[in-house]
C-alpha cells in the first residue's frame, strides 16, 4: 500500500513536535527534581536590612526617595497593572486601608509599568494608595520581585519583617499578623493596627521569602 | 518541492496546534498580554474569554489544516494568521517591549523584542512556502488518515497543555519586566 506523501511528512513532523514537547516535560521534570527553581528566592531575606529605593509617583510625577528605617514602617507592594492577581491584592489593600487596619503603615505600591499602563486596570485607577514606578532595576533585584504580587514589610528600623506573595483580603490580614515582632518585655508588637483574626493563620507561611 | 511545501504547510498547523494548546493550560495569563493590545477597559471575564476563544481559534485552525491539507483557503488562513503574529510582535516590539508575549504559554519565556519580530517573519514565511502548489496526488487522504491525523493533532494539544501547566505550575503570578 503506497502511503500519500503528505500522510509520511505529517508524521514526521508531528514525531519532531511529540519530540520537542517532551523535551520541554523533561527539563521542567530535571529542575523540578534539582530544585532550580530555588536558586532565585522570591522577596528579600527576612531580618535584612531593606534596600532603598526611588521610585516616580504616579500621582505628581516626582521622584521620590525612600530610606527605610526612618521611623515609620512600611509595607511595599510589587504589583504590575496587568496582572490579574495584582488587581485583587490592591483592591484588598485599599480595603484594608480604608478599614484603617494598615493605619501608621506606609503603604506603596511599586511597578515596573509606566503611568499609561495605570489606563488599563480599574483597581489602579481607582485606588488612592501611593503608587509609583521604580526607576532602577537594582531596586527589583535587591527586594528579590521576580513576580509579582510580592508584599514586602518593613519595620521602622527599616529591617525586612516579612515578604511573600498575597493576594486576597485575608493573606494581607494574615500577612500583617506575621509582621508582629516580639518587643523588649516579651509581648507582640504588630506592624501594623490590629487585624481581625477569623481567617486562616498563614503565619507561618507568609515570612518564607524563598517559596515561590 | 513538494516534500519542502508540505513540511512547511505540517509545521505551521503544528505549532498553531501547540501554540493553542498551551494556552489554553493557562488562559489568565494570555488575558493579560491580550489586555496590553485592547485599548478600551472591558472586565477579566471577557478578556479569558477572548484569550481562550484566540486559543481555540489557533487549535481549530491548525487541526483543520492537519487534516484537510487539499483545501487552498486554510493554507491562506493560515498564512493571514501568521501575518497577524508579525503584526502582533512589531506592536508589542514598539510599545511593550520586554513584556512576557506568552505566545506559547508557559511553555515559552518570550518577550517582545527584535527577534519575536523576526521569529513571526519566519513563520509567515513559512506559511508562504505552504501556499505553493503540490501535486494532488501527494495530498489525497482517506477518512482513516484524517481520523488519525485528528487523533494526533488533539495528542499534540494536549501534550503541549500538560507540557505548558507543569512549566507553569499553575503559577498565575506576572513576572516582572524591567
Amino acid at each position: 500500500m503506497k502511503v500519500p506523501l503528505y500522510l509520511a511528512v505529517a508524521q514526521w513532523t508531528l514525531l519532531f513536535a511529540f519530540g520537542l514537547l517532551l523535551i520541554v516535560v523533561f527539563r521542567q521534570l530535571g529542575r523540578t527534581l534539582h530544585k532550580d527553581d530555588a536558586v532565585v528566592p522570591l522577596g528579600p531575606e527576612v531580618g535584612s536590612k531593606a534596600a532603598s529605593l526611588e521610585y516616580s509617583r504616579f500621582a505628581d510625577d516626582t521622584v521620590q526617595y525612600l530610606a527605610p528605617g526612618d521611623g515609620q514602617p512600611t509595607l511595599l507592594a510589587f504589583v504590575e497593572p496587568t496582572c490579574p492577581s495584582c488587581e485583587k491584592l490592591v483592591l484588598a489593600l485599599g480595603t484594608a486601608e480604608h478599614s484603617g487596619e494598615l493605619s501608621g503603615l506606609r503603604v506603596l505600591l511599586l511597578t515596573s509599568s509606566p503611568k499609561s499602563y495605570l489606563k488599563v486596570s480599574d483597581a489602579f485607577r481607582a485606588t488612592r494608595l501611593e503608587c509609583g514606578r521604580i526607576l532602577a532595576q537594582a531596586t527589583t533585584q535587591a527586594y528579590g520581585a521576580t513576580s509579582t504580587p510580592l508584599l514586602v514589610a518593613i519595620d521602622r528600623d527599616g529591617m525586612v519583617r516579612a515578604a511573600a506573595p498575597a493576594i486576597e483580603l485575608a493573606e494581607v490580614r494574615t500577612f500583617s499578623r506575621a509582621c508582629s515582632f516580639p518587643a523588649a518585655g516579651g509581648e507582640s508588637i504588630p506592624i501594623t493596627a490590629t487585624a481581625p483574626q477569623h481567617e486562616t493563620d498563614l503565619e507561618a507561611a507568609a515570612p518564607a521569602a524563598g517559596a515561590d | 518541492m513538494d516534500v519542502l511545501v508540505l513540511c512547511a504547510k505540517t509545521a505551521v498547523a503544528c505549532l498553531l496546534i501547540v501554540a493553542g494548546g498551551a494556552k489554553l493550560a493557562d488562559p489568565a495569563s494570555f488575558a493579560s498580554t491580550v489586555r496590553l493590545f485592547i485599548p478600551l477597559r472591558i472586565g477579566w471575564p471577557l478578556l479569558s474569554a477572548i484569550a481562550v476563544g484566540v486559543s481555540l481559534g489557533e487549535f481549530a485552525v491548525g487541526v483543520a489544516s492537519l487534516t484537510f491539507p487539499a483545501i487552498m483557503a486554510l493554507d491562506v488562513l493560515v498564512f493571514a494568521i501568521a501575518c497577524v503574529f508579525v503584526a502582533v510582535s512589531a506592536i508589542g516590539y514598539a510599545f511593550h517591549r520586554g513584556r512576557s508575549c506568552r505566545c506559547f504559554g508557559a511553555l515559552s519565556q518570550r518577550k517582545f523584542d527584535a527577534a519575536g519580530v523576526l521569529r513571526g517573519a519566519v513563520i509567515a514565511g513559512i506559511a508562504a512556502v505552504a501556499l505553493a502548489h503540490v501535486n494532488a496526488a501527494a495530498l489525497q487522504l482517506d477518512a482513516t488518515a484524517r481520523v488519525l491525523l485528528f487523533a494526533a493533532a488533539a495528542l499534540l494539544a494536549m501534550t503541549a497543555f500538560t507540557a505548558a501547566r507543569a512549566r507553569g505550575a499553575g503559577s498565575r503570578r506576572e513576572v516582572v519586566a524591567q
